[in-house]
């Protein structure tokens, strides 16, 4: 709760960083914050044709494939996103930390906004295929859009949690950042991104595992959301946001554990 | 109070880094089981050390000392930067720190934008920093730079830029880690008469300073630090006079016992190879407190030797009560060459006319090595005053007369403005 309270009182001065986070990354590029678009997208197109046309997938996933994906995708690239550049930020900021008196909350606070934003600036093309795909009567539009607000907020919780953590250990040790890569792609392939977990033909053993991933209920309560358009079940909306609750306490703990030693690590 | 600072019985431990790499990794924190251990005394760098200070609203105090004496960790524990390891710091008021070249900027954005970040940071809020976006911009004085990345500006114009945001932020504080050195001559001159008028206004300040004469002249007071510990604390010029003693010292420590003197004496010091038993000042054949402007007079000296040394050098360095160096002088810059000090005797530095204004004077008396190692240094051995008829301002009332070439002056007898103070 402090932690909101010091962010909240930062709050102009959080949007000055973030502005000049979504500055720096499209300023010195033609294309601008086009940018942050055509990577979504390629990533996108690379899935839809390896998965479409050269393995043809063994497990089931809803059609049409790449909304399917997009819809997948789209979440986990906000996470992801978060996590790699959280891992640096509180480095990146250091001379800001080592000579002003700045509390270390805002950077990874920065970091999971700006990567909000990105994430908010990509979902109107996620409507218009949505649109496009309901005109060619390839699929129904999914009423249940707007609920996107709603399941955006425990992976907003989730991601921050991370961040937050991330930042302050990756400061502390410094293989963090590798091991992060991995992680990231241990948890890509592990949550049913690329795959739904309904009828996926695995060992009921290796079934069991994969439902104990945290971002399934995230990942799943998203997508009904924007694609399947159903309202989830509220278990699953009740799990998802107890996941994103734990991760922020679990974040902001660790946070507070490393946070006076920051600046002499720095 | 608004600008107070109060450090408790302070310390500050580091821990060390490992030994191979200078970042603790993952890998090290399971392996050697680095987090789960508590960390032996070894490990650790005590870089202040029971710290008990008090800094009054609108006082200049200055921190010298050798390098790695703890000095800019005093400063960024009084700017928040740091925390304590121990004891507590009361800081009172907006606090805006010049650490190790310049505030903190962000080398990927441009100049402008960092203004406004780092005058969020020191609690401005946009518009005040819009406002004062000019003043900043004109005081850095850095042109087209102003709109660059700060990655690529020389160091020059880093201090510029980083000065010019922290004097605008309006601090009841204001900490300087030895930044006016980087500036050229005329930056380091607006920056002294800005840092001037902010202490007219009332603003505290903590200096860190290599430059013992920037340190004599504009702090109060100094304190000087070696190896976490407040050596010594009073007036400026004293303190950095017993400074410039130690750190001749050091070099040659082995030859010379420490200091004899109790180092809570700070007025004087000095190893005792040499003593000044006592100082007088004499007119005439008498001796005196009263000295009349233009007038002669002696400095006599008398010492007694406790180890016979070919190596002394006797000097005197007159100030005023504020501060204010008059002149010094010694026997090695008169020319003298030391033969043998044996036996115990007296000096005298002889004055025929002394050409100072009237007010009161203090004479620091000192005998040490020719590369400065004190024997005996001790401030305000002396205290006296000048007398003259007439209020002569400054320190130097020489001789004159006013010649008239156009003007017309009535006379008016017994005016002593028309012949300046000599005196027949």
């Amino acid at each position: 709760m402090t932690v909101f309270r010091l962010l909240w009182r930062h709050r102009a001065l959080i949007a000055v960083l973030v502005r000049r986070d979504l500055d720096a990354r499209y300023r010195a590029s033609v294309l601008g914050f086009f940018w942050s678009l055509i990577n979504p997208l390629l990533l996108l197109a690379v899935y839809a044709v390896v998965f479409t046309y050269i393995f043809s997938p063994r497990f089931p996933g809803g059609d049409p494939y790449p909304l399917f994906l997009f819809s997948g995708l789209l979440p986990w690239l906000f996470f992801s996103g978060a996590v790699l550049d959280g891992s640096a930020t509180l480095i990146d900021n250091g001379p800001l930390l080592a000579k002003v008196m700045c509390p270390p909350e805002l950077f990874p606070a920065v970091t999971v906004l700006s990567h909000l934003i990105h994430h908010l600036l990509a979902l109107p093309i996620l409507l218009v295929a949505l649109i496009v795909s309901a005109a060619a009567g390839q699929h129904s539009f999914p009423w249940s859009f707007p609920l996107v607000v709603a399941a955006l907020v425990p992976w907003l919780l989730t991601t921050a949690g991370a961040v937050f953590a991330i930042s302050v250990l990756s400061v502390h040790y410094r293989d963090m950042r590798d091991l992060i890569g991995h992680l990231l792609n241990l948890l890509f392939f592990s949550s049913p991104i690329i795959y739904s977990l309904e009828g996926l033909q695995v060992p009921a053993m290796l079934h069991r595992v994969l439902s104990l991933n945290p971002l399934v209920s995230l990942v799943t309560v998203y997508r009904d959301a924007v694609f399947t358009g159903r309202v989830s079940p509220p278990q699953l909306w009740l799990t998802a946001y107890a996941v994103g609750i734990v991760s922020w306490w679990l974040g902001t703990r660790v946070f507070a554990a490393y946070r006076e030693t920051v600046v002499e690590a720095v | 109070m608004k600008g107070s600072i109060r450090f408790s019985n302070v310390s500050k431990i580091f821990r060390w880094r490992g030994p191979r790499t200078r970042h603790e990794t993952l890998k090290g924190a399971f392996f050697h089981r680095r987090v789960l251990r508590r960390r032996s005394s070894s490990d650790q760098h005590v870089a202040l050390d029971g710290i008990d200070l008090e800094v009054a609203p609108g006082e200049a105090v200055a921190l010298i000392g050798p390098n790695g004496s703890g000095k800019s960790t005093l400063l960024k524990l009084t700017g928040g930067i740091l925390k304590p390891s121990s004891g507590t710091v009361e800081v009172d008021g907006r606090v805006t720190a010049l650490i190790e070249l310049g505030a903190g900027f962000h080398p990927e954005i441009t100049g402008r934008e960092n203004v406004v970040i780092n005058g969020m940071l020191l609690g401005l809020g946009r518009r005040e920093i819009e406002e004062r976006m000019q003043e900043i911009v004109d005081f850095a004085d850095i042109g087209p730079f102003i709109d660059q990345p700060v990655k690529i500006y020389s160091s020059g114009m880093y201090v510029r830029l980083g000065f010019a945001v922290a004097v605008a932020a309006d601090p009841d504080i204001l900490l300087i880690d030895e930044v006016l050195a980087v500036g050229d001559e005329a930056f380091t001159r607006r920056c002294l008469n800005r840092l001037a008028r902010m202490r007219q206004r009332g603003v505290t300040m903590v200096l860190v300073s290599h430059d013992l004469d920037l340190v004599t002249s504009f702090a109060d007071r100094a304190l000087y630090l070696d190896r976490g510990r407040i050596v010594v604390e009073g007036p400026a010029d004293a303190v950095a006079a017993r400074y410039r003693s130690d750190a001749v010292g050091d070099s040659d420590r082995d030859d010379h016992p420490p200091p004899v003197r109790n180092v809570d004496d700070n007025t004087r010091w000095g190893n005792g190879d040499v003593d000044i038993v006592s100082v007088e000042l004499c007119v005439g054949e008498n001796t005196s407190r009263l000295v009349a402007s233009g007038g002669p007079c002696s400095l006599r000296i008398r010492y007694s030797v406790h180890k016979p040394t070919e190596d002394f050098v006797f000097g005197v360095a007159w100030h005023r009560s504020d501060g204010t160096q008059v002149s010094g002088h010694n026997t090695d810059l008169a020319g003298l060459v030391p033969g043998r000090l044996e036996k115990d005797g007296e000096v005298s530095c002889e004055y025929d006319s002394l050409q100072l204004s009237p007010g009161e004077y203090l004479v620091d008396v000192a005998v040490h090595a020719r590369n400065g190692l004190a024997y005996d240094y001790w401030c305000d051995a002396l205290k006296l005053r000048v007398t003259s008829e007439v209020e002569w301002p400054g320190v130097w009332s020489p001789p004159h007369r006013w010649r008239s070439i156009g003007p017309e002056w009535e006379e008016s007898d017994g005016t002593p403005a028309r012949d300046g103070n000599s005196r027949e």
